[in-house]
């Protein structure tokens, strides 16, 4: 016998007020019935997470009958060729162990769906698949007849990291095959592609085809046990990659000191020995200004950089690019130039006759005078003495020489990046100045040294087959990154898109400037979105298409680690939900290109990695699909992985570019610093918006994913977004905690409630981002972070073509005023 | 010899991030708004008020800026050798094991609550009414375990006991550790037997004087926490 206890109070006491004692009894009724599941048979999996935290966790899931009841944490195998390297720990956080709810959420999107009423208006009939692939291929061909193949954008894919379903994924093949544009490699060019430009002005020729348009390579998050002091530069580890934090733990026990930059005190400034908080923008007059002491007290590797970088090469006074013999003399040949100390005379950087080439100083060579590159930059940053370094940047003149110290004379040195520090209008200027830093240090191809952003190179050591794959027949897509696709949509420009079909990609609220975004999907002819939950950018769509979590197919995770992790199908699609392979392959036959999507997805992931090729890369050398399947095995390289360790870059010159002769017409050939494009008190907007406002992230969700899962609401404010504010700028506002304030620039506005804490810098607020803005669910009062932010580019960053432009979401002004709640 | 479980919590490590308490809440099919284990802020090396419901606001530290301390104390059960909650029980439904672990026979508990008003770590929950769960079927461990004959794990208390951490004992008679110990991304967590000076608990707790929350008060817990200790630390 079974009473309900809620019927039981209703029928005979009624009333919350006798939720006293005297009831208790009624447990005896209510013994839960012996588990059904108890009976059934449990089967783990063995999957990656392939969301873009880039944590690329590995789970153990759980499953008994057709549900999935339990995600842990797996467990890691060795190198392919069997070499036991290091012990890689298992590694899961709240937002992984919650996957479940995420897959069985109410939220899903369980049909396709075609709009019925105006745009925007939420008012969507269901279909079928047939009907609503039909209707794609039909838009998208009479669009692309109309105006043009690239008319058509395969839009982004930021939400997922694996190889078909993701950032570099299939979505690029079926662009490829319909001549469609598609953006974001890697996903970067939302806002991350800032750091990894950098690289590419410092470390890559980004127009050498071997580094098909830009690279980016960083240490295995493992090797921060070698570092003796770790930078966290802008750098929440501490929430957004927790299981790294493991590893920063491991190093600070073993003496290395940790310092965290960031002008808010998070997590990860509590757990650092030193927290610097910083005015937020000016990172890169910090680093100049250690620089700058570095070099004025001799503290430089100078036997590294002479060998290394082009620091003793000789510039030309007019052209500001590397002196050659050809600017000397007539039929001079256009190899560097150095100056020898030992014979005081000018030679080429490898004549076999150098013995001391000069790292400083200017010299005659032929009718120029010409300095070193090291000379350049010494001259260049000798303005930023420890007085002006803190008058720019809120950080003492001692703390600047502290810093400095602690890069120096703590060796190696790891600096390691968040995505914050690219969320600026001259991000990729701050990492120029960190890897010309790290230069400065010897502290580049160096065991627990480097500047790291991220984890993972697999794409050039084990993909051997991706160009391939992308480009079938030699197909190719029309680049168009997301933060170009509003002009496109709005303006024709570069080029005309009508319509557009995004893959698990929010870009109706997770793009800087969302009233512009609004404005442009809007304008669309056509607008697909498939996803697995109804986002903001689904609400808008013309037709929707239930999309798979990742435990309802078969993909590959190899990004932002150097293991292999086979992701199989768990679990059947949920309701009608398809992977993005099935519905591409659908719409692909009814446009003529269907023979391009007839494989499995275990075809297509055995062609990537060309398992069974001879001619495969070393660093999957034994590969077999039974290794593949059976476990995450890693990549055949050295552990902890560290890229450069052989000092080889594929650079001009060979060597570490800080100097960088591309960058000359955006005068930016040295980290020279420049104020942030809107985020400065030199800007006349500040006194109208004196407020910098970020919009960071926080452990309780991935960008807008999982935000509405309960486990992590309950315990993150109910999943409500609040606006961080120092006492000092809420007393001028006479705000309190709880208080309703609008935020504001002429860009748009939001409402949340004001908490106040000491944890943020005076002249800076913050609001979490992601919090969802749908008709069904709002984690605002009213707007979104997005609705303040903007999408100036930074044009310096178009010679680098993969990373060509970068949303500024923290380089943003607002003013905040209490308002009616 | 009798073994003593134990628990040590490196607040040196713990970051506050919560998912000791997701792991908890999913291999035990807690309901909405119960936390066996949930993470307090405190300043480092004191006890978080753990009824005072500011210290929920996470990540808000002490201090003014930019003189700011900050750390997470995460806390359940203590399995504390002289446990309020096991004298209080009048039907002897709260019982310690040989091992420590205090656990509650779910067919014994009358629903009075004593055990929860004496229990000076808040650590105990009661639900009053039929749990709302995240999902529609039971997760996590999935079956009922016994200890000895007693039931000390059911996937959904039945409405009108007190709940609790119970140390995993079901993981930890199989020979794993307890889930918020295998979860924790830092490895902020030590799991061990006390009575063995060798174990790296023991250690743990020697060599870095663990301490025990409200330790004044002679409850003797088996939690011990890791104090907060940066030889490096530097001013802002």
């Amino acid at each position: 016998m079974k009473i309900e206890r809620r019927t039981f109070l209703q029928g005979f006491v009624g009333g919350s007020v006798a939720l006293g004692l005297g009831y208790s009894g009624l447990r005896f009724f209510e013994i839960a019935p012996a588990s059904a599941s108890a009976t059934l048979k449990e089967n783990l999996f063995r999957t990656g997470h392939n969301t873009n935290c880039d944590g690329a966790c590995g789970h153990l899931v759980h499953v008994v009958g057709e549900k999935v009841t339990f995600i842990e944490g797996a467990s890691w195998g060795p190198n392919i060729d069997g070499q036991h390297l290091q012990n890689f720990k298992s590694r899961i956080c709240l937002r992984g162990l919650s996957q479940m709810q995420n897959t069985y959420s109410p939220d899903r999107i369980k049909y396709p769906y075609r709009r019925v009423g105006p745009r925007g208006s939420g008012k969507f009939e269901r279909i079928t698949w047939d009907e609503a692939t039909t209707l794609i291929a039909e838009n998208f061909n009479n669009i692309q007849t109309k105006h043009g193949k690239e008319s058509v954008w395969i839009a982004p894919y930021t939400g997922a990291l694996s190889l078909l379903e993701g950032v570099i994924g299939a979505s690029f093949r079926f662009a490829s095959v319909i001549g469609a544009s598609a953006g974001d490699f890697e996903g970067d060019n939302e806002g991350d592609s800032a750091g990894p430009a950098a690289f590419n002005y410092v470390l890559y020729d980004p127009n050498a085809p071997s580094n098909a348009g830009g690279l980016l390579d960083g240490h295995e998050y493992t090797d921060l046990i070698n570092a003796k002091v770790i930078f966290l530069w802008a750098n929440n580890i501490a929430e957004t990659s927790i299981p790294d934090w493991r590893t920063v733990c491991d190093a600070r026990n073993n003496g290395a000191k940790v310092v965290s930059i960031d002008p808010r005190y998070t997590p990860t400034a509590a757990g650092a020995d030193l927290w610097v908080p910083i005015r937020p923008g000016t990172d890169t007059a910090l680093i100049n200004g250690m620089m700058n002491w570095i070099i004025q007290n001799k503290r430089y590797n100078a036997a590294y950089l002479l060998r290394y970088s082009v620091a003793p090469f000789l510039v030309h006074p007019k052209t500001k690019k590397f002196l050659k013999p050809k600017d000397i003399n007539q039929g001079g040949g256009d190899k560097y130039l150095v100056f020898d100390e030992h014979d005081r005379r000018v030679k080429v950087f490898d004549d076999p006759g150098l013995v001391k080439p000069a790292l400083l100083g200017s010299y005659q060579a032929g009718p120029f005078v010409a300095a070193t590159a090291m000379q350049i930059l010494a001259n260049t940053l000798s303005k930023f003495t420890p007085e002006l370094t803190s008058k720019i940047t809120d950080v003492s003149p001692e703390k600047v020489e502290q810093l400095a110290r602690l890069y120096v004379e703590n060796s190696p040195a790891a600096i390691k990046c968040g995505f914050g520090l690219s969320h600026w209008h001259r991000g990729d200027l701050t990492h120029q100045a960190l890897l010309t830093m790290a230069t400065l240090g010897g502290n580049i191809g160096i065991q627990g040294g480097g500047v790291t952003i991220m984890s993972g190179a697999l794409l050039s050591t084990a993909f051997s087959g991706l160009p391939n794959f992308w480009n079938p027949d030699g197909k190719k897509w029309v680049p168009l990154q997301p933060m170009d696709a509003c002009d496109a949509m709005l303006q024709g420009k570069p080029h005309p898109v009508r319509a557009a079909w995004f893959m698990i990609d929010n870009y109706a609220q997770q793009m800087s400037d969302r009233n512009k975004v609004l404005k442009a999907l809007n304008s669309l002819d056509f607008l697909v979105v498939s996803d697995y939950v109804l986002s903001a950018t689904a609400e808008l769509a013309d037709v929707v298409l239930p999309a798979c979590t990742y435990l309802e197919k078969s993909d590959l995770l190899g990004s932002f680690n150097f293991y292999l992790q086979y992701m199989p199908k768990v679990i059947e699609p949920l309701w009608e939900s398809k992977s993005d392979l099935d519905a591409f392959g659908m719409v692909a036959k009814k446009m003529g290109v269907g023979q391009y999507f007839q494989k499995t997805p275990d075809d297509y992931i055995k062609e990537i990695l060309a398992i069974g090729d001879p001619k495969a890369p070393d660093s999957v050398r034994g590969l077999t699909w039974e290794k593949l399947t059976s476990g995450a095995f890693r990549l055949n390289l050295p552990a902890p992985y560290v890229p450069f360790a052989d000092k080889k870059f594929a650079t001009k010159s060979g060597r570490i570019e800080f100097y960088v002769e591309s960058l000359i017409p955006y005068e930016q050939e040295i980290c020279d610093y420049k104020e942030p494009v809107e985020a400065s008190p030199n800007n006349p907007l500040y006194k109208k918006y004196p407020l910098v406002f970020l919009s960071t992230h926080t452990r309780f969700r991935t960008h807008s994913q999982y935000a509405n899962l309960p486990w992590l609401k309950e315990i993150n404010n109910g999943g409500e977004g609040f606006l961080e504010i120092n006492p000092v700028d809420a007393s001028s506002r006479a705000l309190e905690t709880g208080d309703v304030v609008r935020i504001f620039n002429d860009r748009g506005e939001m409402k949340v409630r004001a908490r106040l804490t000491e944890a943020i810098k005076p002249g800076v607020v913050n609001c979490y981002q992601g919090g969802w803005v749908t008709k069904q669910v709002k984690h605002y009062i009213e707007g979104h972070p997005n609705n303040l932010t903007h999408q100036i580019a930074n044009p310096a960053q178009s010679i680098v073509p993969n990373f060509p432009s970068n949303a500024a979401y923290y380089d943003c002004l607002v003013q905040v005023e209490k308002v009616k709640a | 010899m009798t073994k003593r479980l134990g628990i040590a919590i490196d607040q040196n490590r713990c970051i506050g991030c919560w998912t000791c308490s997701v792991a908890c809440k999913s291999i035990n099919n807690e309901p909405l708004g119960i936390h066996w284990n949930r993470v307090l802020t405190s300043k480092p090396n004191e006890n978080a008020p753990t009824r005072d419901p500011s210290s929920r606001a996470i990540d808000v530290p002490s201090g003014e800026f930019p003189n700011l301390q900050l750390a997470f104390q995460p806390t359940s059960c203590q399995h504390c050798a002289n446990a309020p909650c096991e004298k209080v029980c009048p039907v002897g439904a709260t019982f310690r094991r040989d091992d420590g672990a205090i656990l509650v026979d779910f067919e014994r508990c009358i629903g009075c609550r004593y055990c929860i008003a004496a229990c000076p770590y808040g650590a105990r929950s009661f639900t009053w009414e039929k749990g709302q769960y995240a999902h529609e079927f039971q997760v996590g461990y999935g079956q009922d375990y016994r200890s000895g004959a007693r039931l000390v794990f059911t996937p959904e208390r039945p409405v009108g006991v007190a709940e609790k951490c119970t140390f995993c004992v079901e993981r930890v008679d199989a020979g794993k550790e307890p889930m918020c110990v295998e979860a924790c991304p830092a490895g902020a967590r030590i799991f061990g037997d006390l009575e063995d000076p060798r174990s790296e608990l023991s250690i743990a707790i020697q060599q870095q004087s663990g301490r025990q929350l409200l330790a004044e008060l002679g409850t003797e817990p088996n939690v011990f926490y890791l104090p907060v200790a940066r030889p490096n630390k530097m001013r802002p």
